[in-house]
Parts: C-alpha cells; structure tokens; sequence
C-alpha cells in the first residue's frame, strides 16, 4: 500500500502535459530514416498476411490514382510530425500495412469507432488503407459468429503470438465481476475476453473515448464501473487514441508509425500520441479570431451564428481540449465539429462526459459530476460561500456592536 | 505624526510593504473582472463592427495576464520579506510551536468574546492573523500555478517572446498541477492522470475562496480597528499603528 502512495506521489510530480517537440534535430532523423529504411526491408521480405488484394490495385479501383496516394503520403508524413523527406518512406509503408497483424476487439461500446472507418461518404485512402491491413478478427466485421468467430480468433492469437497490435473498442465493466458484459458463446465477461487478447499482443491499441478513459459508459453514475482499458492492463505498451470516434487518420497514423518504425510514437502522459493530441482545438480552430475580438454565438441560430462566430458562450470546450480534428479534420478534411458549428464536447479527454460535454459555459453546466455537481455548482459554491462568510460577518459585527455599547454605556 | 498621550506608534509596515499590499489590491479586482469575462463572457462586443476592429477577449486575456504576472512579482517579493524583513519575521509566526498555537487561540478567542478578553499583545502581528495571511499566500500559489498551467498551452510551439525557456519552464514547474487538480476534483478514470478542465474548475474555485478571504479579510481589520482602539487601519496606509503605553510589551 505504501509502496503504491509513493509511486502515485511520484506520479503526480512527474507527470507531463502535452508538450511537442517537432524538430529533434538533423542527426535523429537520420539514423530514425536509417532504421525505417531496413525495417521496410524486412518487411517486404514477408508476404502479405492475407489473400486481400493489393494495395495499389486497391486504390485503383477505387477511382484514385497515384497521385493522390502521394498526396496522402506527404500529408501523412507531415502529420506524423515527420521531416518531408520521409514521405517516400510513408508511402512504402502504406503499401506494406497488409504484413503486420491486427486483431480488432469490441467491448462495451456502441461499434462508433468501427463505423467511423467504414462509412465515409467515399472510401478515401485512410480507409483502403484500414481495409488492408491484416485484419485477423473484427466481430462486428466477420462473417464468423459464436463458437466460429471464438476458433478464429483463438487460431490467430495463437499463430500470430507476439506479433500482432491488438485494437480495443469499448469500455472494460468492471462491476459485478464484470458481469455486465460477456462475449460469445461460452459467456466470457469482457475483462477476461481483454485479458486473453492483452497476453500475446504486441502492444494494445485502445481506440476511442470508452476504450481510452472510459468514455460514455463511464459518466457519472457509472452504473457499470466502466474503466479504460489502461486501467486493466499493465505491463504491456499501451497507446490510447481517444475522441468520439477516434479518427481514421490517426489509427491508420498509429500503424503506420509502427509498420516503419517499429515502435509506437511519442505519447504524451495519458499515452497519447503526441502527434495527434499534442495540440489543443482552440489554438488551430478557425474561429479563434471571433473568440478574440469577443464575438460568440449567444443562441443558436443567432446572427451570430450565421456568421460562424466563436461558439465559446454556447459551451465549446476547444481551449481545453487536445486533438487534432481542427487540423486535419474528419472523412480526409471535409469538415469538423466546429466546422459545422457546433462547439468541441472535449471528446478526447478524461471524463469528457460529464467535465466537457454539456454545451453550455462550465458554470451553466447541469450535468452531475462524479463528485456530485462540480460544474454545476462552481459559480453557486461560491456564492453560498461568501453568503455563509457575509451572514457570518454581519452576526459578529452585529453582537460586537452590542457588546461594545453596552461596555462604554457610560462613557458617551 | 505624535501619538496621542498614553498612545505609543509601532512601526508595521515598510512602504515597499504598502505599496506591495495596494498593488494586489488593484491586480486582484482586475484579476476577478477579467477572470469572469474570460470564464464566461458577460458582455457581448458591439456586433455591427468588424471583428478587426475589436479584441474583446484579446483585452481582456491580456489585462488577466498582466496582472498576474504582477501577482507573481510581488508574490516572489513577498516570500523573500517573510524571511528577510528588518521590521516583521511573519515566519516565525506560523510554526506551530507553543507560543504560536497559545497566542492564536487567545487571538481567536479575542474575536470570538467580541473583544471581552484580550490577553495577548497586539503590538506586533499575531499568530492568528499571520495565518491567515499564510492561507491566502497558500491559494495564491495554487492559483499562480494552475494559471500558468491554463496558459502554457497557448504557447503550443514551444516558443515565446522570450524564448524557448519561459515555456519549458512552466511546463516543468506546473504540469503537476493537472493529476493534483483532478485529485481535488474527482474522476471516473483517475488511472487515466487527469485533464486540464479540472486545473480550470480548480483555478475557478478557487477565486471563489479568495474573494470569500478578502471579505473576512476586510472586516476583520476594520473590526480591530473600531474595538482596539489602536489604529490597525492605519497600517497598511502610514505604516504603524499605536498601543497603550501601559501595555507594556510595545517595544
Ligand atoms: S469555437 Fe471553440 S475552439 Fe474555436 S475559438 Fe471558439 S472556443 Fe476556441
Ligand atoms: S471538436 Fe472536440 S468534441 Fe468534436 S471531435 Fe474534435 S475533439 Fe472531439
């Protein structure tokens, strides 16, 4: 017990917010080029995972040509915060997704982050890509169900022991002894389901708010007892890419780091990737100058808001979130929450639900807290506060004028 | 100025003191008014005019900052004259050893008796009182850090107008301030490590209990001033006060 207050202590004077580092000068990236360029050699020496069909052939299908692909490769490399010429490499690597292993696992979710790379209005490069990679099992996308979908998933944990980036989607119950959530035929409650998938993976991937910090199912009540899963498992690299849903871009980001590098990127201290969640909304939102000059939207549907002002007074939580949508936006930049004006919920932050997502300024917030109202009752504490302090006062004030008159009766 | 007859004056205050006190008066009323409109914006900017043309919260941000840049100054200053003062040693006055805790519960029990028994020397700053300054310079310091967390990461480049340090800094000095604002808070998650909107709400509430503390504050002062008779008020103005000769212990 005292060992574990030590290191919480520890902890708490050691952790880091988001702080990015873009240039870690010439030396780094050349021997980080050095290690890709052999690591992508090893890669093309293995054959691809699955019978799929290739990558370019793919895309072509698709309607896209070489060019946009390119296109993509130097975005995506600059979003991996990489130097340009790194985008070759980017593109080799996308090719070669189909030779590391995923295994894809959905807890207690609503499949949010499953839909977000599948159903984009056309399929854009981030998702082919997703298409590619090897995905070994995905209930929800499988054509195996019950004791099949079990025996397959079984065989390739089993075949690519060690090797493959376990994705998890959902929320861990813990309640009951987990027994609010239970998978497949023979019952097992999701904690176990995780722990199983957790022992041979390479590293786990946690996608989504639930999956990341709990998400949805964990706002207060928390009926359930719905945990992250890097509350449940330790020992093993964890990366956490949350929001709701998380972005393509940012998955297909995260295997792509590893397919060429070989390592899971930078995080930050809620082991986020930085490249991603390095940032905060408000700083790249392209209503910021509104919310400078102090011009927001005060209903919606205000004139206002016809004139895309800041929607901070409607409850955006933009300056306190860390995510990137407002750079590289969501379905390959077509739009973004603020974009279609609506303010940022914090989606991916801890407790978005009930600290972000009310859409109103914190002190209107109606929505109870884990600790009973904190946002609710900010403003109203503090009033309360100073009325105690003010009844309090004029109490004192009032017997000591009293007191004091009825010493000095004589005097005046 | 002479005292009155019987009355002997004590020094209290040095000017730098005064002056000190005066400036956190002003910062710490611009502070709350431009921390308001930030938190929430309670005026709305004139809507026919270009946006170039105003810079609503632009101002507003600025005069929160200045301020509290000020408040971080004369915090520091502060800090170093409750050791090194030539008048007062406040620091000597909040160890709790048995003096201390004697003298601030006769001080206490001075308030609470509406000034029947006063069996403690005023002449000087009293345990009590320098406690409660010590709350005040405690929540200053958590508002100071949880501000300077809020506001770091609006230099998300790593750079500033005075160079790369200033932000590595106060990433250094404040990050803490997020787990230890969602340990105040609360969480569902707290594996997680927490999330800059609790060092807001932290930051927020805690302005709620530094008004709470300047209202007692005030009164207090003004209360000794009247039951006294000693001329507390004065302190913060001239510098001094004045205690009865008979007293004694006034040297
Ligand atoms: S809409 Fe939100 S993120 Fe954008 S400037 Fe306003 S407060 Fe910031
Ligand atoms: S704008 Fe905010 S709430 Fe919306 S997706 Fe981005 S981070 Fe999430």
């Amino acid at each position: 017990m005292s060992m574990q207050k030590e290191e919480s202590v520890k902890k708490l004077f050691t952790a880091e917010s988001a702080k990015v580092d873009t240039n870690k000068g010439d030396q780094y990236y050349e021997e980080l080029y050095a290690t890709c360029q052999d690591r992508i050699e090893d890669l093309k020496q293995l054959k691809p995972l699955n019978n799929r069909v290739d990558f370019t052939e793919s895309i072509e299908e698709q309607g896209l040509g070489r060019r946009d692909f390119l296109q993509w490769a130097s975005a995506t490399t600059a979003m991996l915060m990489l130097p340009a010429s790194f985008t070759p490499l980017v593109a080799e690597a996308a090719v070669l997704m189909n030779r590391v292993p995923v295994i894809w696992m959905e807890l207690q979710d609503c499949a949010g982050n499953s839909e977000a790379l599948l159903r984009s209005d056309g399929p854009k490069i981030d998702e082919i890509i997703l298409d590619i990679i090897s995905l070994e099992f995905h209930e929800t996308l499988q054509a195996a169900s019950g004791h099949q979908a079990e025996k397959q998933m079984n065989e390739a944990m089993e075949h690519f022991k060690g090797k493959y980036l376990l994705f998890v989607e959902g929320s861990v119950p813990l309640g009951n002894n987990g027994t609010y959530g239970t998978i497949g035929a023979s019952g097992e409650t999701f904690i176990d389901h995780l722990h199983r998938g957790a022992e041979g993976a390479a590293a786990i991937v946690a996608v989504g708010s639930c999956a990341t910090f709990g998400g949805i199912p964990a706002a207060a009540p928390n009926p359930t007892d719905a945990v992250g899963v890097m509350d449940v498992i330790k020992g093993k690299p964890i990366i956490n890419i949350p929001a709701c849903p998380a972005n393509p871009s940012n998955m297909v980001g995260v295997i792509l780091h590893y397919v060429l590098t070989g390592t899971l990127p930078e995080l930050d201290s809620l082991l986020r990737p930085k490249f991603a969640f390095g940032y905060r909304i408000h700083d790249n939102c392209e209503r910021r100058a509104h919310f400078d000059a102090g011009e927001y939207v005060e209903e919606w549907g205000d004139e206002g808001a016809k004139n895309n002002f800041c929607l901070y007074k409607v409850g955006c939580k933009g300056p306190m979130t860390f995510n990137n949508c407002s750079i590289i936006r969501y379905n390959e930049g077509v739009n973004w929450p603020i974009g279609v004006g609506r303010g940022c919920i914090g989606c991916s932050e801890p407790d978005f639900w009930d600290k972000y997502a009310y859409e109103r300024p914190m002190a209107n917030a109606n929505i109870k807290a884990p600790t009973g109202g904190v946002e609710k009752t900010v403003d109203e504490f503090g009033l309360g506060l100073l009325t105690v302090a003010g009844i309090g006062i004029g109490i004192h004030a009032a017997a000591s004028a009293i007191a004091g008159k009825r010493e000095d009766g004589g005097e005046y | 100025m002479n005292a009155k007859p019987g009355y002997t004056q004590v020094k209290r205050r040095t000017g730098a003191l005064r002056i000190i006190h005066w400036v956190n008066v002003l910062s710490m009323m611009v502070a709350i008014a431009t921390g308001l409109y930030i938190a929430a914006p309670y005026y709305q900017t004139f809507i026919a005019e270009g946006a170039v043309d105003k810079y609503v919260m632009g101002w507003n941000r600025w005069g929160h900052f200045m301020v509290a840049i000020i408040f971080d100054v004369t915090s520091i200053i502060i800090f170093y004259l409750t050791f090194f003062s030539r008048v007062d040693t406040p620091w000597k006055k909040v160890i709790p050893n048995k003096d201390n805790l004697k003298e601030f519960g006769a001080v206490l029990v001075n308030l609470l008796t509406l000034n029947r028994r006063k069996d403690f020397s005023s002449a000087h700053n009293d345990s009590f009182n320098i406690t409660y300054f010590f709350i005040f310079h405690f929540l200053m310091i958590w508002m100071l850090l949880t501000g300077l967390q809020m506001y770091v990461h609006g230099l998300e480049s790593g750079l500033s107008g005075i160079g790369t340090w200033w932000p590595t800094m106060l990433h250094l000095v404040t990050d803490w301030t997020i787990p230890a604002a969602t340990f105040l808070i609360g969480s569902a998650n707290p594996e997680a490590g927490g999330t800059l909107m609790d060092v807001r709400i932290s930051h927020h509430i805690t302005m709620w209990l530094l008004i709470t503390w300047v209202v007692f504050h005030i009164y207090y002062q003004f209360w000794r001033t009247i039951f006294w008779k000693e001329g507390d008020i004065s302190i913060i103005v001239g510098g001094s006060k004045y205690v009865k000769i008979e007293d004694g212990e006034n040297s």
